[in-house]
């Protein structure tokens, strides 16, 4: 395994890929060895799915080369990279539903004896296949790709490619949509591929995934190889640390520490996520009036449900939430907006702007019953114009044009628009979700001074992050979420980095450091 | 195209009508028709005299109602297809209702009124819950409102069809029809007088797409309901409830419909007859509405220009030996040109297939 003297599977050099502006991907190495498992860990929007992408043919890098088995190649569709012997299983499978697993197989690859489909054949190479593979495959092969579970879909998928002569795969976040017990025949398939010398590139941004399959682990942020390791010599603490950043650069802001009343209080709350998994599991949480309280933890611990369960937009399981003493647990999303909920949402694209809609029309969004924008139904468009132009100014918004659309400004730019609207109309409760990704330095810096000074004001904010030096930088205390729950909450001056580190992969800091053979199931929650 | 600048969309539909009667007029030519006497047939027959005229207009009152009921579900990102039942089920709803209340009331001008009153307001609410349901079923049931609206036309063919060949068919009469509304439920009928049409009946229409295109640029719900169509992610971070907004839709654009159904009843036929006759403005209503992309007042000029070929079409068939067919032909060129494109991007952009947001 160790093949460092043979030619590697897969080499990517000084991979460069820009998207207008943002940089996806900036001068990346990555080398996958023959008959290994490399893993590809990397925060959301870290660019992993990028180099792959790149890697796979579906886009063209601006710089860098890509050679497989030693050879130097330029794909320019995935059609290349099958030929090359590079097969991608991505995280929504490319099957069609309607038709059986045996069409699905053979799609453009068809064996065909004068001008006919050869069915007998290709069952032949399939359950060849299969029962190299050990896989289940080959006993439903006429049966329609949407009538198996996801996880069969996945080894349908997995067999296409290798039906094609793939020898390099790269699985795109395969458990995303797996049960545990899928996960772990996931995890058994993918040794066998790789026993059988089989390279596999395994992208993911769970750590203690990465540590069980793989052998080398690189890991991506914000669009930089930031190191690879080999996973005999690594730990989840330092694979964290590694993927949220430890140069802590800032100075923690000077401030005084007069919190107020409680404005925000969560009591016992559970809810569920999208694929019904328990995602935050008996949560309690005091915000007082002029205090950041900050959320750390690795993505996909149950952040994003919390956020949506505060702001409305995803109903709650057990528990009540409070604003201002008032329970508000069952209130929609819209009067919580006019109840004084500010949200900046962790999605800016999707979410927080209509991309089509000017700036104008984009001040109004989530104000559309509020006065002076609205007189009941009726919408005062000069004061939403106003509004509109007093953001731009006072939030450096560049181009200055309220009318320009939201789509055609900068992930900053419209960063800082959202933040001045959101704060518009003096709200209680700011939830600010990852609030500076994607965002350039010099509006990270505006936006963070922003929001201490709304804390000065007596804002409650909640601010949940996955960049450690944001969150020390702004947080009066620090909550450490981990697989649903607040592990623990500490004290931004008192906390090492290691201790974060630590927490943020689940375990109490007096522990000694974890065997990664163990890393402790069921912390919470998951118990379906 | 989705994004396309107020006045590209104008030069598209401009283009596009103009290259559909281009090739119209190759079509007649090939089939041994003179196309210059074609020509001069189009415009004497919308728009040479008062009797065409007032003929486009009335037509084209028509097209522009479906045709803003299909805009709001449109714009909405609701796809409505089933105006043309919304339509029907509002136009019968009118005649039941006056007919059955007529007896109660004054036979008179103010009866008439009272009864013209009660007649539109059971159109509108037959076209909005014929229009929820479908709403409902998408909503809480995940029913493609696509195909449900699609079914929901047959079925009301169907029953107003079964409904007018037996409960409530006027057995006096030589066809299959109800009962005639009393004469004195007309609609007054200043400067034109035309039994088939009435100022008031074009107000009625204008006021209409004035209230529609105020609803959705003034209004809280109307924006709640435009940016649903644009962006339903953001919609719902605003705080839009989508079920809610899908059901509010549906109902919006089904009462519109269903106005259009009793304007058509009132103004025009006069009682109920076996609706697939009725002609097919909830159909055409489609093309309307794309070729204005989808905002209410550009129906109006789309509406005409689809007036003006249906009353060119009932005039060169009276009075000349080119086949009728050659103008359907010309207004499924149109369609084909900037309705069909219009309406697979949306559909697209809609479910995420076609490939462009991938």
């Amino acid at each position: 395994m160790t093949a460092s003297q043979t030619t590697p599977a897969v080499r990517l050099e000084g991979i460069t890929k820009r998207f207008g502006d943002v940089v996806a991907n900036d001068s990346v190495d990555f080398t996958l060895e023959q008959g290994s498992i490399h893993a590809l860990l990397g925060e959301n929007g870290s660019g992993k799915t990028t180099l792959m992408s790149i890697l796979y043919g579906l886009y063209d890098q601006n710089e860098g080369s890509i050679s497989v088995d030693g050879h130097e190649q330029t794909f320019d569709s995935p059609r290349d990279a099958m030929e090359a012997g590079v097969g991608m299983i991505h995280q929504h499978f490319q099957l069609v539903p309607s038709m059986t697993v045996l069409q699905n197989v053979i799609l453009g690859h068809e064996p065909v004896d004068n001008g006919l489909i050869n069915d007998g054949a290709a069952r032949g190479r399939i359950e060849d296949i299969c029962s190299r593979y050990e896989f289940d495959v080959d006993q439903y092969l006429d049966t329609r790709v949407e009538e198996l579970d996801l996880g069969a879909q996945q080894r349908v998928e997995i067999v296409k490619s290798l039906y094609r002569g793939a020898d390099v795969l790269i699985l795109d976040e395969p458990t995303a949509v797996l049960t545990p017990q899928e996960v772990e025949r996931l995890m058994d398939v993918m040794a066998d591929l790789r026993e059988d010398g089989q390279s596999l590139i395994f992208i993911s941004h769970k750590l203690d995934e990465a540590l069980e399959i793989a052998d080398q682990i690189t890991v991506l942020r914000d669009g930089e190889a930031i190191g690879t390791v080999d996973t005999a010599e690594t730990t989840e603490q330092d694979l964290a640390q590694m993927m949220v950043g430890r140069e802590v650069l800032f100075d923690r802001l000077e401030r005084e520490s007069s919190t107020g009343d409680p404005v925000l209080e969560v009591d016992g709350l559970c809810m569920r996520g999208d694929r019904d998994r328990r995602q935050v599991d008996d949560i309690d949480l005091t915000l007082r009036s002029g205090e950041i309280l900050g959320i750390a933890g690795v993505q996909g611990n149950g952040q994003s449900e919390l956020v949506e369960g505060i702001t409305g937009l995803r109903s709650v399981e057990e528990g009540t939430i409070r604003l201002a003493g008032d329970d508000i647990t069952g209130m929609n999303r819209r009067r919580r907006i006019e109840n004084g909920i500010a949200y900046i949402p962790e999605d800016r694209q999707s979410e927080g702007l209509v991309q089509d809609y000017s700036l104008v029309r984009n001040a109004l969004l989530g104000n559309q019953t509020i006065a002076p924008y609205a007189n009941g139904q009726i919408l005062d468009w000069d004061e939403v114009s106003d509004h509109a132009a007093e953001i731009v100014e006072e939030y450096d918004v560049q181009p200055p044009n309220p009318d320009a659309t939201a789509g055609s400004l900068s992930g900053g730019n419209q960063q800082k628009f959202i933040v001045g609207r959101e704060i518009g109309h003096d709200p209680d409760v700011l939830v600010a979700s990852h609030p500076t990704r994607g965002v350039d330095i010099g509006s990270v810096e505006f936006i963070h001074n922003r929001l201490i000074e709304l804390r000065e004001e007596g804002l409650g904010i909640l601010v949940v992050s996955s960049k450690l030096e944001e969150i020390r930088k702004l947080s009066d205390r620090i909550a450490v979420m981990y697989e649903g729950e607040f592990i623990d909450v500490v004290d931004p001056d008192a906390v090492t980095e290691e201790d974060l580190g630590l927490l943020m992969a689940g375990h109490e800091p007096t522990n000694e450091p974890p065997q990664q053979s163990d890393p402790q199931p069921d912390g919470g929650g998951s118990r379906d | 195209m989705l994004s396309a600048t107020v006045l590209e969309r104008i030069a598209i539909a401009i283009a596009s009508t103009l290259s559909a009667i281009l090739i119209g007029l190759v079509i007649v030519a090939v089939a041994g028709y003179n196309p210059v006497q074609f020509v001069n047939q189009l415009v004497v027959g919308s728009f040479g005299s008062e009797r065409a005229i007032v003929r486009t207009l009335r037509y084209s009152t028509l097209f522009i109602l479906t045709g803003v009921a299909v805009a709001v579900a449109f714009r909405a990102g609701v796809f409505n297809i089933g105006v043309q039942g919304q339509f029907i089920m509002g136009g019968f709803a009118t005649v039941v209702s006056i007919v059955g209340i007529a007896p109660l009331l004054p036979e008179n001008a103010v009866g008439g009124t009272i009864l013209i009153a009660i007649g539109t307001l059971a159109a509108i609410v037959a076209g909005g819950l014929y229009a929820a349901l479908p709403g409902v079923l998408k909503a809480y049931g995940g029913a493609n409102e696509i195909i449900t609206t699609i079914m929901l036309n047959f079925i009301a063919i169907g029953f107003v069809g079964w409904l007018v060949a037996g409960r409530f068919n006027d057995p006096e009469a030589t066809a299959t029809r109800t009962r005639q509304l009393p004469e004195y439920v007309e609609l007054p009928s200043p400067i034109v007088s035309d039994p088939n049409f009435s100022l008031v009946g074009l107000l009625v229409m204008l006021a209409t797409v004035a209230a529609v295109a105020v609803i959705m640029a003034r209004t809280s719900f109307g924006y709640d309901m435009v940016t649903s169509g644009y962006q339903q992610s953001a919609a719902g971070y605003a705080g839009v409830d989508p079920k809610r907004m899908i059901v509010s839709t549906m109902t919006f654009s089904g009462v519109v419909a269903g106005l259009a159904g009793a304007v058509f009843v009132i103004m025009i036929q006069g009682y109920y007859t076996d609706p697939s006759g009725v002609g097919n403005y909830g159909f055409d209503a489609i093309a309307v509405s794309l070729l204005a992309a989808n905002n209410p007042v550009g129906v109006v000029p789309a509406g005409l220009l689809f007036g003006g070929l249906e009353s060119a079409g009932s005039h060169i068939q009276i009075n000349s030996d080119v086949p009728v067919q050659l103008i359907d032909g010309i207004v499924g060129l149109v369609v084909l040109f900037v309705a069909v494109p219009e309406l697979f991007r949306m559909i697209a952009k809609r479910t995420g297939l076609g490939g462009e947001n991938r």
